[in-house]
């Protein structure tokens, strides 16, 4: 039992990351219809921003999260309005090769900037580990969850209550209406793009504060795909729903999996969810489904 | 239309001819002559080259039948000539199954594994169906890496050198043949395909699903059949990189791999025959020229980051694949078919 209660709340907290990774997703999907295939990457860019800025830069831990989150907002800016503007109204298929080009770009540059390719953030949470029952957890875990949560406290706020989180919503369900009532949608695609990356942001330091700055995280990246695909695509809730659901699959399942299977099953997990999701229940448990009719 | 000045068709069979005009069957016969003495020639470094290029260009047709005709976008291409390569070496070395049925095999087999994955496809489409071919990507490569009984896991397994009629293909020039003769096959079969019913319900697919639905165009089986095309065409270049490189592992073909197969026939032209052998050899050359460029900086310049050498490609191929999308959407191919019409109107450009 000890260890099936330190799955699953290990299991809850990684989840609740790939949630705020997906929001993400959701967020640039909804309002402007791209999908962002270098989300993996964008984590690896920012968890590598944050070692410079933390570890060989000593900034203090404060002033430094602020240049990341700056940098995520510049990031996203620029992203938005050199690659993304002149694509506008483009095939979906441009729209997710251009993003797997980005992905490149930022492998690449990853790789020149800082070579190592493996590297540990500095200690930005409390040492002592926390006994929950019988388990224990390292406290990274549980601070990840908090602040997720947090964040999707304050992002639906600012969907329901903030004139920009409102436009943002109306832009994802008619362009045409909301350029109509004269609010410019590029700024609001922009808008949507910096916010994104400032997700990133945050869950790139808080997977590379649980696991180190390493490669894998542009893996993680990937896996949460399968949280944007079980949620459905243009679901914020779904995307919050289902994060724990995936980090759940992957640590319990992994966990009593492993010993019937091959090892790093847990690492195939969110995939072959992917694939149950798309043959039984392909826009996800709260997507919106599109029905064609003639 | 694409004909010289004072050259008209007669009959259906000049209409539908390839090679229309002399001048055609001319340079074709150039070209041929010119690949099939290439190894008396051509170092043995740029054979190798030449090799893997013609292994990626029947892969990338595979691609483009399935992503340029048939609008099914899929990231997992490598994680389709895994199969393939090692469904042949497997029934090669362990069984002793002659070389060609083996490459055979391999192809269907990846094809099967496409169609699998590819049954999504007639739910989902776009974003969704891109997500499904990754995961199947990394399915695969789990696959592969952890059935160790038969894949030998992750440290990969030899590969002998394909022997057809008593023949062994050993040596790069060798190779060279084989691959070339291969090559050749698969690019006038994807030629020909799209000119039939089927090449045409593809196209129709893409362009509008409901209306080909409409018009009689069976989706679930079209979809499935561009599947199993580009995921056969797919398992034969995995096949022939198994053998010509003499060794197989799970890491041969990452998702990188998958991602630049997509990269290549967009820098290339979806849609068209020509755009992938264009993307791949733009693609490769460019891969051989940072690695014989970067070391070289990276010692003129030591001022550079100790990973340049590594960094380097993938963000020229990044910007490649991003600018293309930019800027020439349609890609090389489009360019040298303005550059045909050009050369064949001049001096008068009307």
């Amino acid at each position: 039992m000890a260890e099936l209660l330190q799955f699953v709340i290990t299991g809850i907290a990684v989840g609740l990351v790939y949630s705020l990774i997906a929001l993400g997703f959701v967020m640039v999907w909804k309002s402007s219809g791209v999908a962002n295939l270098a989300q993996g990457q964008l984590l690896l860019l920012f968890a590598w921003f944050a070692y410079s800025m933390l570890t060989l830069n000593g900034i203090p831990m404060w002033l430094g999260l602020v240049l990341v989150l700056i940098f995520s907002l510049v990031v996203g800016w620029l992203m938005e309005k050199v690659i993304l503007r002149p694509l506008i109204a483009q095939p979906i298929l441009s729209l997710i090769t251009v993003t797997l080009g980005v992905a490149f770009v930022i492998q690449g540059l990853t790789s020149i900037i800082w070579p190592q390719g493996l590297a540990a953030l500095p200690r930005i949470f409390p040492q002592e580990a926390i006994h929950i029952g019988t388990a224990v957890v390292s406290p990274e875990y549980l601070w990840a969850a908090a602040i997720s949560l947090a964040l999707f406290a304050f992002l639906s706020f600012y969907f329901k209550y903030n004139r920009t989180g409102i436009v943002m919503r109306a832009t994802a369900d008619d362009q045409k209406a909301v350029q109509a009532c004269g609010i410019p949608v590029t700024r609001i695609f922009s808008r949507s793009w910096m916010l994104a990356c400032a997700l990133a942001a945050t869950g790139g330091v808080l997977m590379a504060s649980i696991g180190g700055v390493t490669f894998g995280l542009v893996d993680t990246g990937l896996r949460s795909f399968s949280v944007v695909i079980l949620g459905g695509l243009d679901s914020f809730l779904g995307a919050m729903v289902a994060g724990p659901v995936i980090g759940l699959a992957q640590t319990v399942g992994g966990g009593y999996l492993t010993p019937l299977t091959w090892p790093g099953v847990n690492e195939v997990i969110p995939f072959i969810i992917i694939i149950i999701v798309m043959f039984i229940k392909p826009y996800g448990l709260f997507g919106e489904e599109r029905i064609e009719r003639i | 239309m694409d004909l010289p000045a004072g050259i008209r068709n007669f009959s259906y069979a000049q209409d539908m001819a390839i090679f229309r005009t002399k001048t055609h069957w001319f340079w074709l016969f150039l070209l041929m002559v010119i690949l099939f003495t290439a190894p008396l020639y051509w170092a043995n470094y740029w054979l190798g080259v030449t090799n893997l290029i013609m292994i990626t260009i029947i892969s990338a047709t595979g691609l483009n039948i399935l992503t340029g005709y048939c609008g099914q976008l899929s990231i997992g291409h490598a994680g389709f000539m895994v199969v393939g390569a090692y469904t042949s070496a497997i029934l090669s070395d362990r069984f002793g199954v002659p070389f060609l049925l083996a490459l055979l095999c391999g192809g269907v087999m990846a094809g099967l594994v496409g169609m699998l994955f590819g049954i999504s496809s007639l739910r989902v489409k776009g974003f969704y169906l891109a997500i499904s071919t990754l995961a199947a990507q990394f399915i695969i490569l789990w696959v592969i890496s952890h059935w160790t009984a038969i894949t030998g896991g992750t440290m990969g397994m030899p590969v002998s050198p394909a022997q057809i009629a008593g023949l062994t293909f050993r040596s790069q020039a060798n190779k060279f043949y084989l691959i070339l003769v291969v090559a050749i096959i698969v690019i006038y079969l994807a030629k020909n395909l799209v000119r039939t019913r089927t090449g045409r319900a593809f196209v129709a697919i893409r362009d509008n699903d409901l209306a080909a639905e409409v018009m009689g165009v069976n989706l679930f089986r079209y979809k499935l059949l561009a599947f199993f095309i580009g995921c056969f065409f797919a398992g034969i270049a995995g096949s022939l990189f198994a053998s010509w490189t003499g060794f197989i592992s799970s890491e041969s073909f990452p998702l990188t791999k998958s991602i630049l197969y997509v990269g290549m026939i967009i820098i290339g032209g979806l849609g068209t025959t020509v755009g992938p052998i264009f993307g791949v050899i733009f693609i490769q050359l460019l891969d051989v020229l940072v690695t014989h460029i970067s070391p070289a900086l990276q010692s003129a310049f030591p001022g550079l980051s100790s990973g340049f050498v590594v960094g380097i490609a993938p963000v020229l191929f990044g910007l490649a694949i991003i600018l293309f999308l930019i800027f020439e959407p349609r890609g090389l191919a489009h360019r040298w078919s303005l550059f045909k019409a050009s050369y064949r109107l001049w001096p008068f450009s009307y």
